[in-house]
């Protein structure tokens, strides 16, 4: 990289993009394997990222044997983060970072280069929009998407409506539609477009059933409403094509559509450094040490694949942590340098893997996602002869899958296949 | 007159279909040896718990109050442990009405005894004094 | 409220506010009224912001003359108003041998206009200019150029404010009465009403409406909405210049260019406009099957599209002056009113309207000087302040520069579109006083990106309450009917 005129660039060994709990866990583990010079930049004013905002409790049931809130889980990583200290900027945003692992980071009063050994992706996810799934209509105000809402109640004081409409059955919207139920909205209905419901059981229950407020499957909204604040919106049944059948269509009167209809890795940054992506995780492809395919670029947490469940973040993040803290050692060479990959294909059933190949050195957990709901099937990981089975009693697209493969599993053969029977 | 109803166990990641045999009074039916009609789930826990969710259902609920003097506006808190469903409203009343100063750590106790539940509203987030 | 002007305008689109700036050039008491609560909420902020050559239109008429004269103005006026435009160039493309002879049909009209640079390209020639395209040849005309429309209006009307136009923003004409000694009374919703010697009626979709007021039959404008979608910066550069198929005749009944594929300044392309009659002026709603048809239009002409390249879509209303059932576009109608004396009447200034403000301008103030003088302001400054180029879009020196000399560069509020505090902050201090978050948006980008505000919209809430002490009512969409609060949560909330 050509010195910038009156630019300052400095050395870094790792530094850490994102601080919320993908980031958090990884710098902590990137210094407990005894790498000291690691930075990690946080483009919030406070560490924690997306946990501050979910006050709700659930978080930490396999991490911490707890059931924490968000804030409270955050607070467990920040506090161990400030025991350490690891060296952070807050407040601070990463414009650029290219392959040569050079991140542009600015910051109020200072825009700086930093050249680092090793970088590590941990920003996150963001919401899909209304205009990523075409809704049609007029525009209204009153229309957010649930985190945007949920930020705005529980960290602004602000009441963005008082009669909604959720779009998606995603946990965030489940979740809003009982925090907006408690402060005195009313929620009508919550629709989603699929016949099964993308949340967790739990939140069904607890966040809809327990205040009576219905859920249509197969059903979405196929009109919004109103010049100035939304006036209501236009629902109507989908076929098996997921097409709108308009003899069912009719009007739900509200003041407030709330989107929980998925989230999206937020990989900018990723792409402009030329890693390798995976199509269907919208994340990088990565190999079991979490690295992508640019040398000394490791990836983890939402913006890897988006999880259901903070804790497999923690988890995966510390390992992507102490993965990069070994290439740094190991004087920014991959641990496994020179062994033959073998590549993981998403067969029947599956949706996809993660990591998308392995080195076959050590034992990893391999996760995945399955393609629809099923009870009593059999998870399998085949490499030629060698296979590894796990029963399943229920398997969902809204949960994530873990299954630990061995290395006598995972090395040799050229190809390893997961599918579900 | 019975009903059944149907709940989706939450108490680990099956998530089993439970079946619950209710009578005329709302209390989960017994058979000739004395065993309540649970059906479906594939562990005991999974029967205490539809059980508990039939007679008398437990939810921890989360909320924020309003902080003054601090870094941020809200500070969220919690109850400690799970109250009865039918008991969240009046939680919440009481919830409404509070407004704490700066500063407030993880833990500090904001409403004591919440409509007679008998557990605490605490805070579950540090908001220190505004600088 | 009780103002007496010399001239006064109903309308703050792009005409609108490019006459507004004209005045501003003369010692004239001059001001503008608008129903929104900003400028460029109408038209100007809905359309492909193409800045048109000026070789499809009848040699002779108003819209060819106003139109080519109004491109070659557009480099010092974007110039002086700080306001993005590029000169990236318009292929029209034959797909096959029977649309040749048309293109050079449309060369001569283009030559007989006076169209600069005029050429017609053979499919070696033309896929230089932009690889891959498809078709036998095309007209190329290198002065078809793009344009922020919100950002020229928005320049215009803060230019013509510096130099002494009033705006009277969220003001509804609703009756004007002519005065018995000459001059008009213009009454708003409001209650207030402004005197004027001369009026301007700059309306657009709503121009029929003005003349009915004052008793002038015989106009009447039919609303045609056109959707279109946004596409993610993702895309940026994989189109190079305007393309347009040589026109078809459904496109050309509609009275609209056809779907195609257009870039913006900002690095956007947009897929888009189509054609359909409405009653409504303002109704725009995007619908399913027109959605349904620009995606699949759009893949067609663009493979690298995906599913998540989609990150808004809109709508405008083009005013038109043909009903459906005659379609294609009638010629603009700019007249000093015989009948009405000291009445100046726009019409069916669809496109090129944007293309042709400045020359609309000019030929409007000519008109105003057969009722008031209009004697040079020597006081008057063309150049806006500010800068053309977003933070982002600077090079890393100059970032650095602005963020050691201003702290608020070095912090983003908009990531998606690296849109920086300073920024915003400049955006929502803007001269006319707009102070709605579409205001903000039109002027400093934020939430313009794919995320569409769900990151930055917290956090320009969060800047505008600790800034200027905002409370959850006073933040609207658009105006006074498009709230974004209910209130606070608690309503005796904390305080910082």
């Amino acid at each position: 990289m050509s010195e910038k005129k009156g630019i300052q660039t400095v050395q870094r060994d790792v530094v850490v993009i994102g601080g919320g709990p993908a980031g958090l866990a990884a710098a902590i583990a990137v210094k407990e394997a005894g790498v000291d010079d690691v930075l990690l930049v946080e483009r919030d004013r406070v560490l924690g990222g997306i946990l501050n905002q979910c006050i709700h409790d659930g978080f930490g049931l396999h991490r911490f044997k707890e059931a924490l809130s968000g804030p409270e889980y955050a607070a467990r990583y920040i506090q161990s983060f400030r025991e350490k200290k690891i060296d952070v900027m807050e407040n601070a945003i990463v414009l650029s970072l290219t392959g040569d692992r050079v991140v542009e980071v600015s910051t109020r009063g200072k825009l700086q280069y930093i050249q680092a050994k090793a970088v590590i992706l941990a920003m996150g996810c963001r919401e899909r929009t209304r205009g990523a799934i075409s809704i049609p209509g007029s525009r209204p105000s009153g229309v957010y998407t649930a985190g945007a809402a949920q930020n705005l109640m529980n960290l602004e004081n602000i009441m963005v409506g008082k009669r909604v409409a959720i779009l998606g059955s995603g946990d965030i919207g489940l979740i809003m539609a009982r925090r907006m139920t408690l402060e005195g909205a009313k929620v009508e209905s919550v629709f989603e477009l699929l016949p099964y419901s993308s949340g967790l059981p739990r939140n069904i229950q607890q966040c809809l059933n327990d205040y009576d407020i219905p859920l249509f499957l197969s059903t979405t909204v196929t009109d919004i409403v109103g010049k100035g604040r939304l006036e209501g919106v236009k629902v109507a049944q989908v076929g098996e094509d997921r097409a709108p059948i308009a003899s069912t269509e009719r009007f739900v009167p509200c003041d407030t559509l709330l989107l929980s209809v998925g989230l999206i890795p937020e990989n900018e940054l990723t792409r402009e450094a030329g890693v390798e992506m995976d199509p269907i995780t919208g994340g990088a492809v990565v190999d079991d040490t979490f690295m992508t395919s640019v040398p000394g670029i490791f990836s983890c947490g939402n913006v890897l694949h988006v999880h259901d469940l903070v804790d497999w973040v923690s988890m995966e993040s510390e390992q992507a942590g102490q993965h990069a803290a070994a290439y740094v050692k190991a004087g920014a060479k991959p641990a496994a340098a020179g062994a033959a990959k073998v590549s993981i294909k998403p067969g029947d059933g599956i949706r996809y893997t993660l990591p998308q190949s392995v080195s076959g050195g050590q034992d990893f957990i391999l996760s995945m996602r399955v393609t629809a709901p099923w009870r009593d099937r059999t998870v399998v990981v085949r490499n030629g002869e060698k296979s590894i089975r796990k029963k399943m009693v229920r398997l969902h697209p809204a949960e994530m899958i873990r299954v630990k493969v061995g290395k006598e599993v995972a090395s040799g053969g050229n190809a390893m296949e997961v599918s579900v029977e | 007159m019975s009903t059944t109803k149907e709940l989706t166990c939450v108490v680990c990641p099956n998530g089993c279909t439970i079946a619950v045999e209710l009578g005329a009074d709302g209390k989960i039916l017994v058979d000739a040896e004395g065993k309540p009609a649970i059906k479906g789930s594939v562990c005991k826990r999974g029967d205490e718990w539809a059980k508990q969710e039939v007679e008398n259902p437990m939810r921890t609920i989360a909320s924020s109050v309003p902080v003054s003097g601090g870094d941020s506006l809200m500070a969220s808190v919690r109850t400690n442990r799970p109250i009865p469903l039918g008991k969240v409203m009046a939680v919440m009343a009481e919830v409404r009405g509070r407004t704490v100063t700066a500063p407030v750590a993880i833990g500090d106790v904001i409403i004591a005894n919440p409509a007679g539940t008998d557990t605490d509203i605490i805070a579950t987030r540090n908001v220190a004094k505004a600088s | 409220m009780n103002s007496n002007y010399d001239v006064l305008i109903i309308g703050g689109g792009v005409v609108g506010c490019a006459i507004a700036r004209e005045l501003s050039k003369y010692d004239v008491k001059a001001a503008l009224v608008e129903k929104e609560a900003d400028v460029s909420m109408g038209a100007s902020c809905r359309n492909s912001g193409v800045c048109h050559a000026g070789f499809k239109y009848a040699p002779g008429s108003l819209r060819a003359i106003v139109d080519v004269k109004g491109n070659a103005m557009m480099d010092d006026l974007c110039r002086d108003l700080k306001v993005k435009m590029k000169r990236i160039g318009k292929l029209t493309v034959a797909l096959n041998p029977e649309d040749e002879p048309g293109l050079h049909k449309l060369k001569e009209r283009g030559d007989a206009n006076g169209v600069p640079g005029l050429k017609v390209l053979n499919r070696e020639e033309m896929q230089k200019i932009q690889p891959g395209v498809n078709g036998v040849a095309a007209l190329h005309s290198p002065s078809s150029a793009i344009v922020s429309p919100y950002n020229l209006t928005i320049g215009l009307a803060e230019n013509a404010l510096a130099n002494g136009v009033n705006f009277h923003l969220g003001q509804e004409v609703v009756a004007i009465e002519k005065k018995p000694e000459g001059g008009f009374v213009v009454r708003c919703k409001s209650g207030d009403a402004f005197e004027t010697k001369v009026l301007i009626n700059s309306a657009g979709l709503y121009a029929a409406h003005i003349t009915d007021m004052l008793g002038i039959s015989g106009f009447k404008i039919y609303p045609a909405r056109g959707e279109y979608y946004i596409l993610d910066k993702r895309l940026n550069g994989t189109v190079k210049c305007l393309i347009y198929p040589a026109q078809s005749k459904s496109a050309e009944h509609s009275g609209g260019g056809g779907a195609h594929l257009t870039p913006t300044v900002d690095g956007n392309i947009l897929i888009g406009p189509t054609a359909q009659y409405l009653d409504d002026p303002e109704d725009y709603a995007c619908t399913a099957d027109v959605m349904a048809q620009l995606r699949r239009e759009g893949q067609a002409i663009l493979p690298a599209m995906r599913g998540t390249d989609f990150i808004r879509n809109f709508a405008g209303s083009r005013a038109k002056q043909t009903p459906p059932e005659v379609g294609g576009n009638a010629d603009f109608i700019i007249e000093d009113r015989k009948d009405v004396k000291g009445f100046i009447n726009l019409m069916g200034i669809e496109s090129p309207g944007l293309t042709s403000s400045p020359a609309i301008a000019e030929m409007v103030a000519g008109m105003v000087k057969n009722h008031v003088a209009l004697n040079p302001d020597p006081a008057f400054n063309p150049v806006r302040p500010g800068r053309v180029d977003f933070f982002e879009e600077l090079s890393a020196e100059e970032k650095a520069d602005l963020v050691a000399e201003d702290p608020d560069y070095g912090e983003i509020i908009c990531r998606c579109e690296k849109i920086t505090k300073r920024e915003v902050l400049d955006a929502i201090r803007n001269p006319l006083g707009a102070r709605t978050l579409v205001s903000i948006k039109y002027r400093g980008r934020a939430s313009m990106g794919r995320c569409q505000g769900g990151f930055c919209v917290p956090r320009i809430v969060r800047l505008l309450r600790d800034e200027f002490g905002w409370k959850p009512e006073d933040f609207l969409e658009r105006g006074k009917t498009s709230p974004m609060f209910v209130g606070n949560v608690r309503p005796k909330g904390g305080a910082a």
